[in-house]
């Protein structure tokens, strides 16, 4: 079925098992259960249930978001990298007009590199990773597909592996954050945290977010 | 007495958070400024929520306000209420009855540009929050100054407002921390200047200790420098003295006992001085 989650400004509509029948009766009555809620919101289609619709169907399920005044933040949606091999190849590379077609970019052009601290309220999305120089203060934000490395100390919320990549991991000289999220699993911080002045690195083990003193010979398993 | 400088300068005392002291930091300023005799024109652009001018106990003299001046009601001049202790000090009062959306950041550009030609330095009263009124106020600003009590809560706000800042290419941002109780500070109660100043990563303007004659003086109308004795007097002379670019030494306010005074005697003696 369909479910519905807030995520970071945006509206997540995660498609589980069901039919296409089923996912737009459930969408309309949620519209218009809550107009108000769902109108310039920017939304986001995740999920399972993706897979099985074929083309017409995704493009009616769109429409009907944007009739109802929401934003497509699909950038990043499972489904686009899966459907493109469905446009022939053959035919692209034929002709010479298709320069404003994007080559698929390699993840490792999307990292980000910034040399200054990330204050409370600044917020720092990465398509790929991030690298800090500098440190995240309390109620900042940091989110990116892949890892994140602080060299510094990271007070705020730093969100690794935003789209689901479980391998991914936070890293900090000073890990103090309020909160961690790997995945789509989440850890807080212990109410009475002590010192710990050496770098550590906090990645997944088992469905759990671990924390632990950081150890070039014994790094968790990518 | 005339004005000094050729240009003025614009600068915005800010906070995020409300009822840290911006306002009383802008009244006591502003005033030691004036009384070593510079221009200074203070601007209230608290709109709906004035303050300015009943801490400088200028409230019965105001006639028309910022609203009137940018609707073209009455002109510039008109609207200076002239303060009555310092003939250098003039107050652009805001409007109580209107909102910090009935101005945009374009209109108070355009009056700081108009108060620049006749005084030395614009002190702009920002209000709290992060919205159209704190837009409205750094529009025109060349510097900062970001106002601070020793408390988590107003320490998060400081540090928002100083990524906005930053952000809107502020180059001179201060820190003024205000209402600091050493005897707290020294129980481990109290943040210290040395975790601000580590946590914002920003230039130390000055500090306030908390004083109870501020609340006397503001009750009154009447800015804190004018009571000498006060310790919180001395503090914001001192922050008009670095204002003007002058290096001063941050005193410690500590209870001076006996032996701090044995003390400093012997660290004088043995460093030559």
């Amino acid at each position: 079925m369909l479910k519905i989650k807030g995520l970071n400004d945006s509206l997540v509509l995660v498609f589980e098992k069901g039919s296409f029948e089923d996912y737009c009766s459930v969408l309309e009555e949620k519209i218009g259960a809550n107009k108000q809620l769902f109108n310039g919101s920017r939304v986001i289609f995740r999920g399972e249930g993706l897979r099985n619709l074929s083309h017409d169907e995704m493009i009616k399920l769109q429409k009907l978001c944007l009739d109802n005044g929401m934003i497509l933040n699909n950038t990043a949606s499972e489904t686009r990298l899966k459907e493109k091999p469905v446009s022939p190849p053959n035919t692209l590379s034929a002709q010479p007009a298709n320069k404003t077609v994007p080559p698929a970019i390699p993840s490792g052009n999307k990292d980000i590199i910034i040399h200054r601290n990330l204050r409370s309220g600044q917020k720092l999305h990465s398509e790929g990773s991030v690298v800090i120089w500098g440190d995240v203060h309390e109620s900042a934000e940091i989110t990116a597909a892949g890892d994140i490395i602080i060299l510094g100390t990271l007070g705020g919320v730093a969100h690794a592996g935003y789209y689901g990549n479980n391998k991914s991991i936070v890293f900090a000289l000073n890990l103090v954050p309020g909160q961690i999220r790997i995945g789509n699993k989440i850890s807080r911080a212990s109410d009475d945290q002590t010192k710990r002045p050496y770098p550590e690195i906090a990645f997944l083990e088992n469905g759990n977010i671990c924390v632990q003193e950081y150890n070039s010979g014994k790094l968790p398993r990518r | 007495m005339g004005k000094k400088t050729a240009e003025g300068q614009v600068i915005v005392v800010t906070s995020g958070k409300g009822g840290v002291g911006k306002t009383t930091t802008v009244a006591n300023v502003a005033s030691s400024l004036a009384r070593l005799g510079h221009k200074v024109v203070v601007m209230d652009l608290d709109i709906g929520l004035k303050k300015l001018d009943l801490i400088l106990g200028l409230e019965n003299r105001v006639i028309y306000d910022i609203i009137q001046v940018i609707e073209g009601e009455c002109t510039l001049k008109q609207a200076l209420v002239k303060d009555k202790r310092f003939p250098d000090l003039y107050m652009l009062p805001a409007a109580q009855t209107r909102n910090k959306d009935d101005i945009t950041p374009d209109q108070v550009k355009q009056l700081c540009a108009q108060l620049k030609k006749e005084f030395d330095y614009i002190f702009i009263d920002c209000p709290a929050g992060i919205e159209q009124g704190f837009r409205n106020a750094i529009a025109a600003a060349d510097r900062a100054i970001v106002v601070t009590n020793p408390e988590v809560s107003a320490v998060r706000d400081a540090d928002r407002i100083i990524g906005m800042l930053e952000s809107a290419n502020f180059k001179d941002i201060k820190l003024v921390v205000n209402r600091i109780r050493n005897d707290m500070v020294k129980s481990g109660d109290m943040l210290s200047i040395d975790d601000l100043l580590e946590h914002l990563c920003i230039d130390l303007l000055g500090v306030v200790p908390e004083d109870q004659n501020v609340v006397v003086s503001t009750n009154r109308g009447e800015p804190i420098i004018l009571n000498e004795h006060a310790q919180a007097s001395t503090a914001f002379n001192n922050i008009a003295h670095r204002t003007l670019g002058e290096q001063v030494d941050f005193p410690t306010f500590d209870d001076i006992t006996l032996w701090t005074r044995i003390k400093s005697l012997g660290r004088n003696m043995f460093s030559g001085r």
